[in-house]
């Protein structure tokens, strides 16, 4: 199963509008997309389960993606991670 | 008890009938429910609504309450959320209501432990959300503040960023609140859309029927109860007198342009801080925005607003003004005006610290993004642009440089400075040989000069735009500019005093920037003196020895 690291350099991790946008990004496409920070998981397309998981600035976070187009939402995801 | 007392928190007189805000309790149907696939389309479909709702909201409202609103969309559209909710109804026949409730209490519970303070704030968002999805199921809608009926108070015990997002303000006579303070959002809210408003009124809410006659009285921060009391407080004659007030200034204002009696154009410009504002000034008749404070709708955000967002906001402004001028100042933050996205030192005299440009040339970057998003605005209307606090010309070649880096110059915006320190009045000749424009801030410019704290009230005295240095700063600035053909403006409170207006058009500003509420008597006064007269008084106002006696010519001719 492809899978991508990301780091959150951005001031406020994954909370407030970064939240928003990722979780966004991540309903744009087919693939079943989850985040993976330690021991717990969360999937990418629920906004209430990405803010529970609580990705800070700075924090790792290990992104794996299954179906057809799950290169490409990881391609994006990347992308989006960057612009953060 | 017919009268109540509060604080006062937005002035002028409000009377009409009470229309209570209160969200009353939800009991939620214990179960089993007969036909649980019913249910859960009846959950479906309720969430489907709720979700519609919040987004419509969203798209409507501007700045941090788009962003909540926004969120709330999504946390109710939340797929795990959902299957939760699903689950609990498909296998444990519990009532749709219940279900979206107790499921959202899981996620909601668990953000309230968060150390993190953003993180924790959610909580209320998961559980407001869901007791919307419940009160949709259960036919028990909490009030809109959207269908208030026109000319009413609106008597709450709080109201939330959320509430007022829907609220008109010509619909509105008054707001009372049982909470809050001057400066809590409600009470910030009613006075920039100039609506009178008292808060912090224990008890008003039990007190008060609805529909029954409320007179508040936002200056002295009190509230009557029944008509009786409302005439025995004088409510009544201070409303009507100020109501005769308006009509005689409107009949002495006319329509049209700002103008002297001899025709002599003065464009009449409003400060505003977001769109909510500029519709409140267009409806009281401003031509254009003379500032536009960038920074007051970002400073709660977690991030730097982007060029994409700040392009949108200008746009719906330059938009609505319909071919009126929009003069953007860009971001004037520091340790006295701090946002939440660019944490600063505290400084031991912050306004004289790091702030405005100043700030700017440390994050260039911010300041190009807001030049990117003006650049593209332009394309849709006039617009200008300027620096805050500028001091030396080198400060305004480097904006200049920005600017036209870009683009702002070949797209046609004018550009400009604040000029609120002395030293900019000093060398005014120099910054206007290589601007299009000045806009001289008062508030700031009357602190420099007699170095005197605006926050400390003991030095109050020395906060007045009549003062001899002040006048001839103004009439130094005018001249400077005048010499190379350049327009001036002014932005600071003293632009809507209708004596010290006189006297600024009299030593050649030609737009006036300030408060909706002061444009009316602004526009009487200016239209019932030409520009000789004003140019006649201000030779002998800056000729004054002190402040009192320059108002006391300067009020000579007002209507």
């Amino acid at each position: 199963m492809p899978e991508r690291d990301l780091t959150f350099d951005n001031e406020v991790g994954l909370h407030a509008r970064p939240a928003a946008l990722f979780v966004k990004k991540a309903g744009e496409f087919d693939a079943t997309i989850t985040l993976h920070k330690a021991e717990t998981e969360a999937d990418a397309r629920s906004l209430l389960a990405v803010l529970k998981l609580d990705v800070r600035r700075g924090d790792h976070v290990r992104v794996t993606a299954e179906g057809d187009d799950a290169e490409a939402a990881l391609d994006a995801l990347t992308e989006l991670t960057g612009q953060l | 008890m017919t009268d109540l007392a509060g604080v006062a928190a937005s002035p002028g007189v409000g009377i009409g009938p009470a229309w209570r805000y209160v969200v009353e309790e939800l009991e939620l149907p214990e179960g089993p429910v007969p036909d649980p696939s019913a249910e859960l389309e009846a959950l479906r479909t309720a969430i489907a609504v709720v979700a519609d709702d919040l987004q419509q909201r969203a798209d409507a409202a501007d700045g941090e309450v788009a962003e909540v609103l926004d969120a709330q969309a999504m946390m109710v559209a939340d797929p795990e959320l959902a299957d939760a909710a699903a689950s609990s109804v498909r296998d444990g026949a519990l009532p749709a209501a219940r279900a979206i409730v107790e499921a959202g209490e899981v996620y909601a519970s668990a953000l309230a432990e968060s150390t993190n303070e953003y993180l924790a704030e959610r909580a209320t968002d998961v559980r407001d959300v869901c007791d919307r999805v419940a009160r949709q199921l259960l036919g028990r809608a909490a009030p809109d503040l959207a269908e208030l009926p026109s000319g009413s108070i609106v008597v709450a015990h709080d109201l939330a960023p959320v509430d007022t997002a829907g609220l008109d303000p010509t619909q509105v006579a008054g707001l009372v609140l049982e909470a809050g303070s001057r400066t809590s959002h409600a009470a910030i809210l009613a006075r920039a859309i100039g609506v009178p408003a008292v808060v912090a009124v224990t008890g008003v809410l039990d007190a008060v029927e609805d529909g029954q006659v409320l007179g508040i009285d936002g200056d002295e921060g009190t509230v009557h109860l029944g008509e009786a009391a409302v005439r025995d407080a004088g409510l009544r004659g201070r409303a009507e007198a100020a109501a005769a007030e308006r009509d005689r200034l409107a009949v002495l204002a006319g329509d049209g342009p700002g103008a002297t009696a001899d025709g002599h154009r003065i464009e009449l410009a409003a400060n505003i801080g977001s769109v909510a504002d500029l519709r409140t000034a267009l409806a009281a008749g401003a031509q254009g925005v003379g500032l536009l404070r960038t920074e007051f709708e970002v400073l709660d955000q977690h991030e730097a607003p982007t060029e994409d967002e700040q392009y949108e906001r200008l746009r719906e402004a330059v938009d609505l003004l319909d071919g009126g001028k929009l003069v953007v100042r860009t971001f004037d933050l520091g340790a006295d005006k701090p946002a939440r996205f660019l944490p600063v030192e505290a400084e031991e005299n912050p306004a004289l610290g790091v702030r405005g440009i100043r700030l700017a040339r440390a994050h260039p970057e911010l300041l190009d993004a807001q030049l990117r998003a003006v650049r593209r605005a332009a394309d849709h209307g006039p617009v200008a642009v300027m620096a805050p606090m500028v001091a030396t010309l080198a400060e305004v070649r480097w904006f200049i440089a920005r600017a036209e880096a870009a683009g702002l110059r070949d797209a046609g915006v004018e550009l400009g400075v604040m000029i609120e320190v002395p030293a900019a009045v000093l060398t005014a000749d120099a910054f206007a040989a290589e601007l299009d424009f000045l806009s001289i801030g008062t508030n700031d410019l009357t602190q420099y000069l007699h170095a005197a704290d605006r926050q400390n009230g003991a030095l109050a005295a020395l906060q007045d735009p009549f003062a001899p240095a002040v006048l001839r700063a103004v009439q130094q600035v005018c001249d400077a500019a005048s010499a190379h053909d350049r327009w001036v403006g002014v932005c600071g409170e003293a632009a809507g005093d209708p004596a010290w207006a006189l006297l600024a058009v009299g030593f050649g500003v030609t737009e006036l920037s300030m408060g909706a509420a002061s444009l009316l008597p602004v526009r009487a006064a200016l239209a019932s003196s030409t520009l000789e007269r004003c140019q006649q008084l201000a030779a002998r106002a800056v000729a004054a020895e002190d402040a009192d006696r320059a108002r006391a010519v300067a009020s000579e001719a007002l209507p």
